[in-house]
């Protein structure tokens, strides 16, 4: 096999590829900005310089000259090279800032020309803490700077389109942005426009940059140039803990991360999945954090007659059990839903099992037209295939409809969905129906109808399992917290946080913006034993998930160890077939 | 080899040289009369010729020894080898008229007086090269000259020297002009095809070289217009009898544009090799203010100025001028006299490229700027001792291979020579400053300090 030895160490390698991209795989840091593996190489910010040098071969013979040792004499290439261009050469030798003064010079100098013109608003910076200039800049950059002079200054607010604002003084030109705009998204809505230190990206005049995926380039921009006009300012990012998660938005069950402070999702950003969304998300995936904060419920309620109250868990455990037990099995009619996990929906169809109705239904959320062959999918549920891999199949909602409005069900027990508000019936069509619901927001329509409303974690709040439209079993994580204690939810939010050794005057021991809500996974059992069936999972949903991924071949190996941060793949399985 | 006790130049007898890029003939743009004195007749004797494979007419160029006249001098002919063997693919060449380097006004000569030289030219070199079609990518500023360049291409298309089999010979090859939009970095033949692909005018970075991935994708080869004009004089005397002309590292007759402080500025035909004193007095008719001479620009803005008391003996060839660190460049000198402030000189021309920058590159966008403003306060009177050095370091934090094209160098080459054969103005410049801690600071290595001093 090919070989390339850098700062000593020898490594094989397989096939073409790029030294600096070599490098970063074998966990050799070399300092870069402009270059980014989905997109083409400008080579233009000029900061993974290395020095390189191949093999001396003799010009008559061909030969490798060796020393006195033995070794082959390298003759090294008199300039330095940008190593994001440099094709791998069996036999090469690289030299990295480690071993070289001469590329460790070159580094800082190229620094010390980035930072002459940059305004260094670090302290007021969405980017500062995590940023790629400012940290390599305290890596490899000068002590101090020999630029005396006034800054250029340029345009400091420019609203690019509606989701994203330039500070075109912080670009760094690295062209990332409109790489992006060119070769991923192919809207080719960005340019940089003028030349030299007056250089920004920009679009066309008259244009706006409202491309469905324009906020990748905030992530994607090395500097803080590009912010989020709807996340400008709004949090220092030492101020918030990220979990490692996927949005819910669609079928694609893009990876992302949740970005909390106090309790609050502030934002959300993609976390690379080269099996699902590669490093991107779309902007609708990420502008809905609001509904994790805002109409949240205050706690279980009750309704009697039309008088809803104030309830506690207990309670209202005690009345959905109640109702489960008095109303005739063949008129209760089970809604799964396709914003549930697979644990929920599972127990679920365990509860329906129990009390002899028939197995639940959900009610599919697709907007045929609405998807782009991307990451943006029609169905705007991430789990429709997990509920059809569990048996449960879509409701007929016509027929299903009218037999709500003929009075044919007693109780309509709703799994984290909305009914009313979906056009399966109207709440007037429930006036003679009780309804327990487990419900995320006080927005649902359904919740006027509903005899027992238990609130219901959200995928931020939870554990559990989802099913992408390609048949990837991914789990979620506790982003934030909520109130009541979890065994669960506690372990799992203390072991993927870095904040793990907070003390409670930190921000996650915060009890403002906790939610009085419960994992469905939680509530279903207690029902079910105050119903009189016996059901128990005392680990919680790694429990559950493994009852299944152990019965129904369908979610065979979906264990969670085996699922991880990014997924597992499932086998196919016919529609109709899982159950 | 001594004739009437001058030293014999590499331009030899230049005083009896008869132009040939630049004959002297009445209304020679027009094609008939073009056609009337040769025109269009090597094109016609190597397409007719079955002797004459593609392969005799670049053998012919390598055996000539052109060498580019766009600036850096590359030998055309074996450049042109750098081409593959014809496959799939369409294949260009790209004519670069975009002559923005300061000081540098001869293309546009070539296209005024004999622009069906350079047709011809293209052509020839198409035949060589199987080329489909040529873009002559022109400065933005050359309106005039795009319109009369127009006229008469369009005149040798319908003539059928241009186009589909031209003179029935089964050659078929376009002509496309193209405009450019008054950037100087366009004329870098890699922004120069993206300029023409309707992109950014970037440069890309090396390799690809434009002959295995140039306009579109294709094999391409850049030439600068003047030297695709020379292509018929070769085709019509042979390889040999043209090498012969001028001096031996880069024969060939060449226009000199010359300007500054001479009594006759303009653009001059003669070999390759001419003494600069000759160029100066005799061809120029000697100082304009008969002021003593300072410094001596070979080629353009970005070639390094050379110090008066050092011309005596130089030739106008690489070979020559590199003896005392400098190069033709573009064949344009820019003679400067006593009067001349070298800071403000080297201002002016550090501007240049402040602003030409395209920017893509880190050390040059920021270098570029850095460069400029640190001349100005030196020019301003408000330099410190230490600048000087600063300057020197920022170059070479410049060039060398840290950026992606060559234009860095360019920008870089004139600051350095000219810092350092002129430093004692600089240096009297910032004595006079008006900051007394730089006046004590030595401008030794370790004078440029933070800026928190
Ligand atoms: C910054 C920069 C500007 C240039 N501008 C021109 C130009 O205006 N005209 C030109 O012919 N060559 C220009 N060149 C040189 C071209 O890159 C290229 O070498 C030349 O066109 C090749 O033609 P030649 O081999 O016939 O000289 C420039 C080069 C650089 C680096
Ligand atoms: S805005 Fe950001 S991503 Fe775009 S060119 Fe500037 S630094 Fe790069
Ligand atoms: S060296 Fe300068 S002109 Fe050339 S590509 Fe880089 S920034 Fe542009
Ligand atoms: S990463 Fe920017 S030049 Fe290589």
């Amino acid at each position: 096999m090919p070989i390339v030895t850098v700062d000593g160490t020898t490594y094989e390698y397989e096939g073409e590829q790029k030294l600096l991209q070599f490098c970063l795989n074998q966990g050799i840091e070399l300092p870069h900005f402009c270059y980014h593996p989905a997109m083409s190489i400008p080579a233009n910010c000029r900061q993974c310089l290395v020095k390189v040098g191949m093999p001396k071969e003799d010009r008559e013979s061909g030969e490798v000259v060796r020393d006195d040792e033995g070794e082959p004499e390298i003759q090294y290439f008199p300039q330095l090279q940008a190593s994001c261009t440099v094709d791998l050469r069996d036999g090469m030798v690289v030299k990295t800032h480690r071993t070289s003064e001469e590329v460790d010079q070159a580094q800082t100098d190229n620094l010390e020309f980035l930072l002459t013109n940059h305004p260094l608003d670090c302290p007021i910076c969405d980017q500062a803490g995590h940023c790629p200039l400012q940290i390599q800049s305290y890596k490899y950059g000068p002590e101090g700077s020999r630029f005396e002079f006034r800054k250029v200054h340029k345009p400091k607010r420019v609203k690019l389109g509606p989701r994203v604002t330039l500070d075109a003084e912080r670009c760094i030109n690295c062209t990332r942005c409109t790489r992006f705009t060119d070769e991923v998204s192919e809207s080719n809505q960005l340019t940089i426009a003028n030349r030299g230190v007056k250089n920004h990206p920009i679009t066309a005049p008259g244009e706006t940059f409202d491309d469905p995926y324009s906020m990748n380039t905030i992530d994607i921009c090395p500097v803080g140039a590009l912010t989020s006009a709807d996340f400008r300012f709004k949090a220092r990012i030492w101020e918030m803990s990220s979990t490692p998660s996927i949005t819910t938005t669609n079928a694609t069950g893009a990876n992302c991360h949740y970005w909390v402070r106090d309790n609050q999702v502030l934002r959300i950003t993609p976390r690379q999945n080269m099996d699902v969304n590669e490093y991107w998300l779309p902007d609708e995936d990420r502008l809905v954090y609001n509904k994790f904060n805002d109409n949240r419920p205050p706690g279980p309620h009750i309704r009697r007659d039309d008088a809803r109250t104030q309830s506690n868990w207990e309670q209202v455990y005690a009345r959905a059990a109640s109702l489960l037990g008095s109303a005739d099995p063949e008129r209760i009619l089970f809604l799964g839903s396709a914003y549930a996990t697979v644990e929920d929906n599972y127990l679920l169809t365990q509860l329906a099992e129990a009390v002899g109705a028939d197995a639940p239904r959900y009610l599919p959320h697709v907007e045929p037209g609405a998807g782009d062959d991307w990451l943006i999918t029609d169905d705007k549920t991430p789990n429709a295939a997990g509920c059809e891999r569990l048996g449960i199949r879509p409701v007929d909602e016509e027929l299903v409809g009218s037999q709500i409005k003929g009075d044919e069900y007693d109780l309509l027990y709703v799994l984290e969905d909305d009914p009313v508000s979906a056009g399966l019936c109207t709440a007037d069509d429930l006036a003679d129906t009780d309804v327990v619901l487990h419900y995320y927001n006080t927005t649902n329509e359904t919740l006027s109808r509903a005899t027992a409303a238990l609130p219901a974690a959200m995928v931020v709040e939870t554990v559990g399992t989802y099913v992408n439209q390609d048949g990837r079993a991914q789990r979620v994580r506790p982003a934030k917290e909520i109130q009541g204690v979890n065994r669960t939810l506690m372990m799992e939010m203390g072991t993927n946080r870095e904040d793990e050794h907070g003390t409670p005057f930190d921000r996650w021991h915060n009890d403002e913006n906790r939610i009085n809500c419960k994992p469905s996974w939680e509530m279903l059992p207690k029902i079910a034993q105050r119903y009189g069936t016996d059901m128990d999972y005392p680990k919680g949903p790694e429990q559950i998930m493994d009852e299944v991924q152990s019965t129904m071949a369908a979610f065979e190996g979906a264990t969670y160890d085996a699922m991880g941060l990014k997924g597992v793949p499932l086998e196919d399985v016919e529609a109709g077939e899982a159950v | 080899m001594d004739t009437n006790g001058m030293p014999q130049s590499p331009a030899g007898d230049w005083r009896s040289y008869e132009r040939m890029l630049l004959p002297p003939i009445q209304d020679l743009h027009e094609l008939n009369v073009y056609e009337e004195h040769g025109g269009y007749d090597r094109l016609r004797r190597v397409l007719e010729d079955d002797e004459f494979a593609p392969g005799d007419v670049t053998d012919a160029v390598k055996a000539s020894g052109l060498t580019g006249r766009g600036g850096a001098g590359f030998p055309t002919g074996i450049k042109w080898t750098f081409m593959p063997e014809p496959d799939d693919r369409p294949r260009f060449i790209g004519v670069n008229a975009d002559e923005s380097e300061p000081g540098t006004f001869k293309d546009r000569q070539v296209m005024e007086y004999n622009p069906h030289l350079m047709l011809e030219g293209i052509l020839l070199a198409g035949y060589a090269l199987h080329i489909d079609t040529a873009y002559v990518y022109i400065r933005g500023e050359y309106t005039d000259w795009i319109v009369h360049l127009k006229k008469q291409l369009q005149k040798a298309y319908e003539a059928g020297y241009v186009g589909e089999d031209i003179m029935g010979s089964g050659f078929t090859m376009d002509i496309v002009l193209h405009k450019g939009a008054g950037a100087y970095i366009c004329g870098e033949e890699t922004s120069l095809m993206e300029s023409l692909e309707g992109k950014r005018g970037y440069p890309r970075y090396k390799p690809p070289f434009p002959a295995q991935s140039g306009i579109f994708g294709s094999p391409t080869t850049i030439n600068n217009a003047e030297t695709l004009a020379h292509v018929p004089l070769i085709v019509e005397q042979g390889g040999e009898a043209y090498s012969n002309i001028g001096a031996g590292d880069m024969p060939g007759p060449a226009l000199y544009g010359m300007s500054g402080h001479v009594k006759k500025p303009g653009v001059y035909e003669f070999p390759t090799g001419m003494p600069l004193t000759d160029l100066i007095h005799d061809v120029c008719g000697g100082m304009a203010r008969d002021k003593a001479m300072k410094a001596f620009v070979p080629g353009g803005s970005s070639t390094p100025p050379i110090r008066a008391e050092n011309i005596d003996g130089l030739t106008m060839n690489d070979e020559s001028l590199g003896e005392v660190g400098s190069r033709t460049g573009t064949f344009c000198p820019l003679v400067l006299d006593e009067e001349t402030d070298m800071v403000s000189f080297l201002r002016r021309v550090a501007h240049f490229y402040q602003d030409e920058t395209c920017g893509q590159c880190t050390p040059c966008r920021e270098g570029t700027s850095w460069l400029e403003k640190i001349l100005a306060r030196i020019d301003e009177g408000e330099g410190r001792m230490r600048d000087i050095d600063l300057l020197l370091e920022l170059c070479d934090n410049m060039d060398g291979g840290r950026t992606i094209c060559a234009f860095a160098d360019g920008a870089v080459g004139p600051v350095r020579a000219t810092v350092k054969r002129f430093r004692d103005e600089f240096a009297a410049k910032c004595q006079a400053s008006v900051h007394p801690v730089s006046t004590d600071v030595s401008a030794g290595a370790e004078s440029a300090v933070a800026a928190t001093e």
